[in-house]
């Protein structure tokens, strides 16, 4: 078996990342329904952000 | 009404995609041929398979797929559009609550100038997108094609499936980013100019005066450096964000399909209704990303909108 293990540490933070951002946005959206496509916007730009780690991990770091 | 215009310049970027779709698979062709031994044995080979050679230029199976759905898109609309009444029923029905939400849906997202300007591409990337991903998951798609039998199992393998999901292929996903890419620069520009655009990234944010000015201008330019790492990832990974999502999905259909053969008709169906779940979220998100980067760059005063 081989592998990177940091690669595998950075999908392990994005995934916790994306899912504290859906926890967050999904009460947000139950609290104040009326505001949900300003919410989306908000959640969907910092899932992109946090996911972009994984790539980082993937691309910048030699293997 | 106004924006009935936007279907011949849809159908021309869809032209676009495939025709960079071929020119960029060239690049990625050459290697694959040595890699294609070691992955004989994985359930889907990570390249698509080489179908024809025009040339220096190979057609590929997700290739075809890209133009097989282009294709029907262009021809299904043309005909549904074919004879336009005034209370529409049927194709163009459909057509019209299509185009109409997504242009309602993006005008609340990026504000009324912004969506007349650049819908034309995120509705044509959402429509493609959705296409090309429920078109893959259409029983036959990557089980067609040339193969040999197994020796010691008796099992039929297929090598060369004749199609396959056009965006499980990262030279498809990475073409459409590196249009938005380019568009985004040319959108930037026009909205911003190109000192406005400079100054968008490494200008100073908020309100500060006196030595605190200073420093922030300090910090806000070494900000922007991070900002250009930042923007230079998102075409990286817009592609392959929609390239896992739809290779990983194939190789779960495909790992499901033969885990006990048995149950082989019965266990991958669950999957698919996820899939089908993955296919339109997938293009929503490659939609609003792009959509989102447009309006980051675009609005010009922050907190000053006059949209949502």
């Amino acid at each position: 078996m081989s592998g990177s293990i940091h690669v595998g540490l950075a999908a392990m933070g994005a995934g916790i990342g994306v899912g504290l951002t859906g926890l967050g946005a999904a009460s947000a959206v139950g609290r104040n329904p009326g505001a949900a496509t300003p919410i989306l916007v908000q959640a969907i730009l910092a899932i992109a952000f946090t996911e972009a780690i994984v790539f980082y991990a993937l691309y910048l770091l030699p293997h | 009404m106004q924006y009935r215009f936007s279907f011949p310049l849809s159908l021309s970027i869809l032209a676009v995609l495939c025709g960079c779709a071929l020119a960029s698979s060239t690049l990625a062709a050459e290697p694959a041929r040595a890699e294609a031994k070691e992955q004989h044995e994985a359930a889907v080979p990570l390249k698509p398979a080489e179908l024809v050679h025009i040339g220096k230029f190979a057609i590929t199976n997700s290739m075809l797929v890209t133009w097989v759905v282009a294709a029907g898109i262009i021809v299904f609309a043309q005909l549904a559009m074919r004879k336009i009444k005034l209370v529409p029923s049927g194709a163009q029905n459909f057509w019209e609550w299509m185009v109409e939400s997504l242009y309602n849906f993006l005008e609340s997202i990026i504000g009324r100038e912004l969506v007349q300007k650049t819908f034309w591409f995120f509705a044509t990337i959402f429509i493609f997108i959705l296409f090309v991903n429920w078109f893959g998951l259409i029983p036959g798609v990557g089980t067609i094609g040339w193969g040999h039998h197994d020796p010691t199992t008796g099992v039929f393998h297929v090598d060369q499936p004749l199609l396959r999901g056009g965006n499980a292929d990262l030279n498809m996903t990475s073409a459409m980013a590196l249009i938005f890419f380019l568009l985004w620069i040319i959108w930037a520009i026009q909205a911003n100019g190109v000192g406005g655009f400079l100054l968008h990234i490494f200008g100073p944010k908020g309100e500060t005066s006196g030595l605190l000015k200073i420093m922030m201008i300090v910090i806000f330019f070494m900000v922007g450096w991070l900002e250009i790492v930042s923007i230079l990832f998102r075409p990286i990974s817009l592609s392959f964000r929609l390239f896992g999502n739809v290779y990983a999905g194939e190789s779960i259909l495909e790992a499901m399909s033969t885990m006990v053969p048995a149950l082989s008709w019965l266990i991958p169906i669950p999957f698919y209704f996820m899939e089908v779940l993955v296919g339109i979220v997938q293009a929503l998100v490659f939609m609003l990303l792009t959509a989102v980067f447009t309006l980051l760059i675009a609005q010009h005063e922050p907190g000053h909108e006059p949209q949502h």
